[in-house]
């Protein structure tokens, strides 16, 4: 059994849900605001950057490692509430270009902002668990404690969401929102409040994202979320917008991907991953594998 | 009735025909001051330019949202350097030429899977395209000379320009200035020839496609076609101005055209006007000119400009414009222009 | 109609007065020079280089730092013939200004725009120690066709050594493919049966180490052959790098040859210690230095030096820089007698005192032509412990080195590289140019004018 986990079979198997998982967490979130509202949100990953920053400069201070995950989570979602409410809601009903290029004028203040307070120098935040792999009977198996950490703090996210989503009175009426506005409204469903609450709960699920990939070995950087947000996007693509469960699969399936290229083909073109099962997704179903069909409007 | 349209159709062409040549003479003349530092960074303007025009017909006049145009400016690149490499002494036109034809073929190959997908999905399948770039230059080094690129000679400065400068730095100052002269010229013809695109049919049937596919295939509109020769057009644009970018700079590096410059585009094209002709023509503006516009803001402001915050500003300013421009001005500065005229007009 | 034209007039209009606008700032006279060399006056020479002084790269700033502080120090003491030295650095990043990463020259920076600057309105003299291999590939052809000499191009790639296409580049250290080749001829005596891999940056620093090391006779199995992506600095992945450490891990590859860059080999040396794999490393002169390293795996590293060990205070030089540097307090502010000295700061000192060397040879009448015909013609006295000499077939600069080790200290991070013998290798960039070896070191006298 051990000789088959440090086959490097599995050793790309688990490299790839390593990787995967923190897409699906960025697909997972685009996919929340893009039910609730209608926007591509492009500042995205560097809102999660910047909620990170934020919560891991109290690491410095001496502050545990989990408050600075809860602060990042928290500043996260006050950035997202009051993205949505100053920047997104004046666009309702514009054409939909208009918020896309917003987003992307606010990606570019963010990470210069970040930037300018706090350098592009690499950070390296500890987490309290061991980055060394495991070694069974002298073979190695590409898990960590920190691998094992970041699977299931993403599957738990994911979980609790989902959870929100099926079994409480928020989670009815953000999908009331969502599904039908005019008749929520009517029903007394606070529909604007909704709305800023989904780019809440979407920001704080990208922190996390951004707080277990600086946690990692790739350290924290302004621009470390640029790469994980285009295959995050990709992977919320391929799943289909609509569709949460969707946008969980893509990102493993692009994880995997990902990993196989870079080992069985060159590490250069490993960033073809996502592109090339996006090109094959789309072309099956141009809507998203996941998405329910709609039938175009006359 | 037939030749009456036609006769007031080439009227109107030569009016096209007449302003854009006043306007591209009026620009070399400003070269000729201009120092050889200014006139480097108006050339890459130039190129810009031809690019923000390709970009303003494919998400302004076709109304598909495209992230991949940096994608496209490598392919020209790209194509122009390996061209260059081998056969060094051809043409420039048939170099020029070549590029767009190539860039033309990947707006081709691009538009297959994109042209059946709307909004957010056509900007993944776009943004996949500019991201794919840079790996794919990177891993086949044999065609692209990987990492270190590829590398030509500058562009020779034909002597009998040469001989209009004159004192110890002649030669740097015609060599900089030619370049600037070839970049704003090629703008000009690729300008007159968008012009000339905005106001025919297939402009007018791109804009109703674009606001009304259902009526648009009523009235017997290809849907697929007039999308992807939107692509095609815009791609063969921006190989135009990818080609024209290294021969400026007589190189072509994976690293030339990420997946930022694609923002950028969409930056610059907003800031200038969607859609409109004047606005790729200020976007290109900008272009060439925002280090010396941030360097100004830096000593208006007092910051150091190697500060954290100084060397940043850029990121800064062009963010801000951008969200204020969509929030507030969404047609740009044309959009501005046009409020001011008729301001101005009604208040006559 | 009319309306065609009101709408042209206004897209004229406005973009007239834009320009307008716009350029005021931008008219520039031109210096007069009073000779008519470029750069030259009676009283000063303006040299310029382009650097990463922020950036990817920005360790490699004290080089060109170094050198100022060469030419500072020179000024103080009368200059050369009359003249002082007026020494430009412009920041180019590295020629990846576009990607950020601490880059603080503004986003639209390129070398090129940084040499136009330093060519077009500067009017350098000629570039002095510009650095990086790419970075310099770009501005070979526009500093060639505008006459301006590329002096001395911190690269050490094969590019700067091409006489009959570049008559006035020159390059400055032993080269890529040399060090390779130098490195083969140790491996096969003192590794002899094992198995060798590489590592190398995916360029032509990487391509021409593994040429050097094949020419010299070292065979390397195809799947030991890897590369790493010098642009993963921007991407921040690494990916490539753990997989290909694991590649050699599972290949049991006994000698590794890395050709990296200081940030990448400590990258390499981390996740080698991450998987537990210790092989014996030998590591490019480029990305060796301890203090840029900083790391515990590189105990016991090999790797190939061309400037004396900082410790040895044997050989004159060492002193001298020190005192050259205490002395610089703009470029090194911090730097005490007791700092170390690295490779870089030897680097820079180097080429600096090359310069002033062949400067101080053409006397009161300076032209670009004079200048590179005694260049060619001198064998210079530098702080290199090799000969400097360069020829009409020689623009490389340096041809060798002698093996260096790094030892260990306790588990820390190695500090030092020492020397351990004297025998120096030298050889060319052909296949069939043998590999001379001599036990004399360069020229260790310094020049009296220089002290």
């Amino acid at each position: 059994m051990s000789s088959f986990l440090s086959s490097s079979f599995m050793h790309n198997i688990f490299g790839g849900l390593a990787q995967g998982v923190i897409y699906s967490l960025v697909a997972l979130s685009l996919v929340i605001i893009w039910q609730s509202t209608h926007v591509l949100n492009f500042a995205q990953g560097a809102m999660a950057m910047f909620a990170t920053y934020v919560g891991m400069t109290e690491l410095e201070r001496g502050v545990s490692y989990w408050w600075c995950v809860l602060i990042a989570v928290v500043v996260g979602m006050a950035l997202g509430g009051v993205t949505e409410r100053v920047l997104i809601r004046p666009l309702y009903g514009k054409p939909e270009i208009n918020p896309i290029v917003v987003m992307v004028g606010f990606l570019a203040v963010i990470e210069a902002v970040a930037t300018s307070i706090w350098t592009s120098t690499t950070r390296t935040i500890a987490a309290p668990f061991s980055q060394v792999y495991f070694k069974s009977h002298g073979q190695l198996i590409l898990l960590s404690p920190f691998v094992i950490f970041q699977i299931v703090l993403a599957i738990a996210i994911m979980l609790l969401v989902a959870a929100l989503f099926r079994f409480t009175k928020l989670g009815l009426q953000l999908r009331a929102a969502a599904l039908a506005p005019e008749v929520a409204r009517l029903l007394g469903v606070r529909v604007n409040r909704m709305l800023t609450i989904g780019w809440m709960l979407s920001a704080g699920v990208g922190a996390i994202a951004a707080v277990i990939l600086a946690s990692g070995s790739f350290g924290l950087f302004p621009t470390d979320m640029d790469g994980v947000f285009v295959a995050g996007f990709i992977a919320a693509a391929v799943g289909g917008l609509e569709s949460p469960i969707g946008a969980i699969a893509g990102g493993l399936l692009i994880g995997l991907a990902e990993q196989f290229i870079l080992a069985y083909w060159t590490p250069d073109v490993a960033p073809l991953g996502g592109v090339i099962i996006l090109v094959i997704a789309l072309m099956i179903r141009p809507q998203g594998i996941f998405t329910k069909s709609v039938g175009r409007r006359v | 009735m037939g030749w009456l349209a036609t006769l007031r159709k080439q009227e109107t062409t030569h009016i096209r025909l007449v302003s854009v040549l006043a306007l591209t003479i009026l620009t070399l003349a400003i070269t000729f001051v201009l120092s050889p530092v200014a006139d480097s960074q108006l050339a890459g303007g130039a190129a810009i330019t031809i690019v923000i025009l390709g970009l303003s017909w494919l998400i302004g006049w076709s109304g598909q949202i495209s992230l991949g145009n940096s994608g496209f400016m490598a392919v020209g690149a790209y194509t122009t350097g390996i061209w260059a490499h081998h056969h060094a002494a051809s043409p420039l036109v048939i170099t020029f030429l070549l590029a767009m034809l190539v860039g033309g073929l990947s707006g081709l190959v691009v538009a297959i899977p994109s042209t059946r997908l709307r909004g957010p999905y056509l900007a993944g399948m776009t943004l996949a395209f500019a991201a794919a770039v840079t790996p794919l230059a990177q891993n086949f080094t044999s065609v692209t000379g990987g990492e270190g690129g590829l590398f030509f000679n500058t562009l020779a400065t034909p002597s009998w320009f040469g001989h209009l400068f004159s004192g110890v730095n002649a030669s740097i100052d015609s060599n900089a200035q030619w370049t600037a002269d070839l970049a704003v010229a090629i703008a000009g013809v690729m300008f007159f020839f968008m012009a000339n695109l905005f106001h025919s049919r297939s402009g007018r049937a791109m804009r109703l496609v674009r606001d009304n596919d259902v009526a648009a295939e009523l009235m017997g509109i290809n849907l697929s076609r007039t999308r992807t020769l939107a692509f095609v057009v815009a791609a063969a644009f921006a190989g135009l101005g990818g080609s024209l970018f290294a021969i400026i700079n007589a190189t072509v590096r994976p690293e030339s055209f990420p997946l930022t410059l694609s923002i950028t585009l969409l930056t610059l094209m907003v800031l200038g006007g969607i859609g409109t002709l004047s606005g790729a023509v200020l976007g290109g503006i900008i272009y060439s000119f925002s280090p010396s516009l941030v360097a100004h803001v830096n000593s208006l402001t007092g910051v150091n400009p190697t500060s954290n915050l100084g060397s940043n500003m850029q990121g800064i300013i062009f963010g801000a414009l951008l969200i204020l421009t969509m929030l507030f001005a969404p047609r740009g500065l044309t959009g501005l222009g046009q409020r001011l005229r008729s301001f101005i007009q009604s208040h006559m | 109609m009319f309306q065609k034209l009101r709408r042209s007039t206004t897209l004229l209009s406005v973009a007239a007065l834009t320009l307008g606008v716009v350029s005021t700032g931008l008219l520039t006279s031109s210096a007069d020079a009073s000779t008519n060399t470029p750069g030259v006056t009676a009283k000063t020479i303006t040299i310029g280089a382009s650097v990463p002084l922020s950036g990817v790269a920005a360790s490699y700033a004290p080089v060109s730092g170094a050198a100022n502080a060469v030419f500072q120090y020179i000024n103080k003491h009368g200059g050369i013939n009359g003249r002082s030295i007026k020494y430009i650095r412009l920041d180019d990043c590295y020629d990846l200004a576009a990607y950020g990463l601490g880059c603080t020259a503004g986003a639209s920076t390129t070398t090129l725009s940084q040499n136009q600057v330093l060519v077009a309105q500067d009017h350098v003299f000629a570039t002095v120690g510009s650095l990086g291999t790419a970075a310099e590939d770009s501005v070979l052809s526009y500093l060639k066709q505008n006459g301006v000499p590329q002096l001395f191009v911190a690269s050490g790639s094969r590019d700067w050594n091409q006489p009959s296409i570049y008559p006035d580049t020159f390059g400055f250290q032993t080269s890529y493919v040399a060090e390779g080749k130098i490195f083969a001829r140790y491996i096969k005596s003192h590794f002899a049966g094992q198995t060798v891999g590489f590592v190398g940056q995916n360029d032509d620093f990487g391509a021409d180490g593994y040429i050097g090391l094949t020419d010299g006779g070292v065979s390397i199995a195809p799947a030991n052959d890897l590369s790493y992506n010098a642009a993963d600095a921007i991407s921040g992945s690494s990916s490539d790098i753990q997989q290909d450490v694991a590649t050699l891990q599972a290949d049991k590859v006994q000698v590794v040859v890395l050709d990296s860059v200081p940030g990448f080999t400590n990258g390499l040396l981390t996740v080698a210690h991450l998987l537990g794999y210790s092989p014996q490393w030998i590591i490019s002169s480029v990305g060796s230095d301890p203090t840029l390293v900083n790391n515990a795996g590189e105990s016991g590293a090999i790797s190939l030096d061309y400037f004396p060990a900082p410790t040895d205070n044997k050989d004159p030089w060492v002193p001298w820089l020190r005192k050259v540097l205490l002395a610089d307090k703009t470029d090194f502010p911090a730097f005490t007698a007791s700092s170390p000295l690295t490779g870089n700061d030897f680097y820079g000192a180097a080429y600096a005192v090359a310069f002033a060397e062949v400067l101080k040879a053409e006397g009161k009448n300076v032209t670009r032509a004079g200048f590179i015909k005694t260049l060619k013609s001198m064998t210079l006295a530098t702080p290199a412990i090799t000969p400097l000499k360069y020829s009409s077939s020689n623009h490389q600069g340096l041809l060798g080195g002698v093996i260096a080790t790094i030892p260990s200290n306790g588990g820390n991070p190695p500090t030092v590289v020492v020397e351990p013998n004297t025998t120096v290798f030298s050889t060319g960039n052909t296949k069939s140019s043998p590999i001379s070896v001599s036990t004399k070191l360069g020229i260790t006298t310094i020049p009296s004018w220089l002290k």
